[in-house]
């Protein structure tokens, strides 16, 4: 006398994970891209999905390429290095001992590369991501905190200061609005990182965004 | 009257089947059965008028002066935003709006770390804003929409010259870019930003269910 | 800075409620933001969405769908005023539930002060028939008025796990209550219903 469990489900589950659908990459780009573009990029995406790299990715760069109306060539050139960073990715991944690296962390390798990361620092991040800290998230705030302007080795060094601390990964996640804030009260992005990374050495929580020393909360839109 | 006997309760309580029951027992077992046959399951159907009696008792609620004081933490009070022209300033306060952007409630104390990975329905509303008083029009592509610029057009707040829109962004990391007057790729100078393989940038916005509030 | 731009521009971005496009995409936690940002319109998907989705176990548990019509519509309203109490809002669902069931105990409570009711004054007497052999229909309606005889507790452990088909867990996790009180309760109704229901089986 089993009921459909509907009433229970609404009551006590949280939502599933959505699965992307396996669509047909030509399909994806029909009418988005040029013919040309087309072509070459779903050659490129089988060899990517034959190497096991998400191919995703791939799809979509062709597609922003297209709605930026960038010609044919420069699009197929951009959707190749991307391939090549998250091959990168994966063989750094891979020497770094990850045997079976998820898409999430593979696009997060590239886009740490992409940032300026090297293959090692790649594999430095993700070693030292072991649970709770989840490899995809250190390498997305790395190459984040990269784009802010942050020197490499400096971005290395507060996350690496951040997981020996002990703090949470929302802690991790913080740290680009961490240091814009300070780039904000006139730091530049090095400055601004290292004194996040003293503040994590000594355990010390950092400020959070808008507490002033006197602990009165400071307008962001303040000019 | 007695009650059931324990073994037939279990039977009730599906913990037992009938045959399991003793042959004494058997007939009461099927009488207790058919009483839990009779609990009735055909679905109940409301009268669709209780969707407008519903809305009108929440409108009127909606427009007394107590509904004022909603507790929600991140309602956009201060949309009078003090838009300054500095193109030399970042905007860091808006960045660490934005980042931390997808603050959206606050979530008990116990619930575990949020992850980033996408794997949820969950979206996270996220303002766009910019300072434009020349253009005509103004849209936000981005991965979010497949780099669609007619998907999100943003619309004059006033006569500022500030164009604006919300958009649901779903949990994760995102890739965008403001266009101006359809040709003008503008990227947003208070995010950070990437190289977008084609010579120019875009701009990153990173969303996730947080545990703290800004 | 942006490659070449007349103007300086600046941006800002910061979370806030907005509109959503679609009606059918947008998930219950969606609504619940863009209604607490001041689309109360909006609150209407809710509405729609919920209307039928507990009706059952309301009617079971009040034993009239006219009265629980009027809960489900005191619930959904209610639930509106207290929107901003959410904490989470992807479970609107299961919150909407709690202020629902809230609403049937205190709708039984009401009642059973103004009219108590005890067996026999329902105008519901089993007839005399020798062969003991009852329509179904006939003892639908009989569990469904002995339902109403019983305590709230034992009524509603009655409804959720042999209306809506729930394990005692689940029903532990709804109601607060252990699975071995819960079980007591169950036991307990079982033999009044089987006292309630005497000539109907």
């Amino acid at each position: 006398m089993n009921r459909v469990r509907v009433f229970l489900q609404l009551v006590l589950l949280a939502a599933l994970p959505g699965t992307l659908a396996a669509q047909d990459v030509g399909t994806r780009l029909d009418g988005r891209v040029s013919p040309q573009v087309r072509q070459a990029v779903v050659k490129i995406a089988a060899d990517a999905a034959a190497r096991g790299l998400p191919v995703d990715p791939l799809v979509e760069k062709a597609i922003e390429g297209g709605a930026k109306g960038v010609p044919a060539d420069r699009v197929i050139a951009a959707v190749q290095a991307l391939a090549g960073r998250m091959g990168d990715a994966m063989t750094a991944l891979r020497e770094g001992g990850v045997s079976a690296p998820t898409g999430d962390v593979v696009e997060g390798g590239a886009d740490a590369i992409n940032a300026g990361l090297s293959n090692h620092d790649v594999q430095d991040l993700v070693r030292a991501s072991r649970p709770p800290y989840d490899a995809a998230l250190t390498l997305r705030v790395a190459a984040t905190l990269a784009a802010l302007g942050v020197p490499v080795n400096q971005v290395l060094q507060l996350v690496e200061a951040m997981i020996s601390a002990g703090r949470s990964p929302g802690d991790l996640m913080s740290l680009p609005a961490e240091v814009e804030t300070g780039i904000g009260r006139g730091a530049t992005p090095a400055q601004a990182a290292a004194g996040l990374t003293r503040a994590a050495a000594a355990g010390r929580p950092p400020v959070p965004p808008g507490q002033a020393k006197s602990g009165k909360p400071v307008n962001p839109h303040r000019p | 009257m007695a009650g059931y006997h324990p073994l037939v309760k279990q039977v009730l309580d599906g913990e037992l089947s009938l045959a399991d029951l003793p042959r004494d027992l058997r007939a009461e077992g099927e009488e207790a059965v058919r009483l839990i046959q009779a609990a009735d399951h055909a679905p109940v159907t409301l009268s669709p008028a209780v969707e407008q009696r519903v809305m009108a008792a929440v409108r009127a609620h909606a427009s007394s002066p107590a509904r004022r004081a909603w507790r929600w933490l991140d309602a956009p009070r201060d949309v009078e935003l003090r838009v300054r022209v500095r193109p030399w300033v970042v905007w860091s306060g808006a960045l660490a709006a934005a980042a931390a952007l997808a603050i959206l409630f606050l979530r008990p104390a116990a619930s575990p770390t949020p992850s980033t990975q996408v794997a949820s329905r969950d979206s996270v509303f996220v303002r766009f804003v910019l300072y434009a008083p020349g253009a005509r029009r103004v849209a936000v592509a981005g991965t979010f929409n497949q780099w669609d610029q007619s998907a999100a057009p943003l619309v004059p707040a006033g006569t500022s010259g500030v164009w604006t829109t919300t958009l649901a962004l779903p949990v994760g990391q995102h890739q965008y870019a403001f266009v101006v007057d359809g040709e003008r790729w503008v990227v947003d100078p208070g995010a950070p930003s990437v190289d977008d393989g084609f010579g120019r940038r875009n701009s990153l916005v990173s969303v996730a269910r947080g545990t703290r509030i800004l | 800075m942006p490659a070449s731009t007349q103007s300086p521009t600046i941006s800002v971005t910061y979370s806030a409620g907005g509109r959503l496009g679609l009606e059918a995409e947008a998930s219950d936690a969606d609504v619940v933001r863009a209604v607490l940002a001041g689309d109360v319109d909006r609150y209407a998907v809710l509405v729609r969405r919920y209307r039928d989705r507990y009706a059952r176990y309301a009617a079971r548990m009040l034993g009239s769908r006219d009265v629980a019509e009027d809960a489900v519509q005191d619930a959904l309203v209610r639930a509106f005023d207290r929107l901003a109490d959410c904490r989470d809002p992807t479970k609107f669902a299961g919150w909407l539930f709690l202020i629902l069931r809230n609403r049937c105990f205190a709708e039984r409570r009401r009642r059973q002060r103004e009219r108590p009711l005890t067996p026999g004054d329902d105008g519901f007497a089993a007839p005399d028939r020798p062969d003991g052999a009852y329509d179904q229909l006939e003892r639908r309606t009989a569990l469904q008025r002995s339902l109403g005889h019983l305590t709230a507790e034992q009524r509603e452990v009655f409804v959720l796990k042999h209306v809506e088909g729930m394990a005692y867990e689940e029903i532990a996790q709804i109601t607060g209550a252990t699975v071995a009180s819960l079980k007591m309760r169950m036991h307990r109704a079982y033999d009044r219903l089987r006292d309630l229901m005497k000539g109907h089986l």
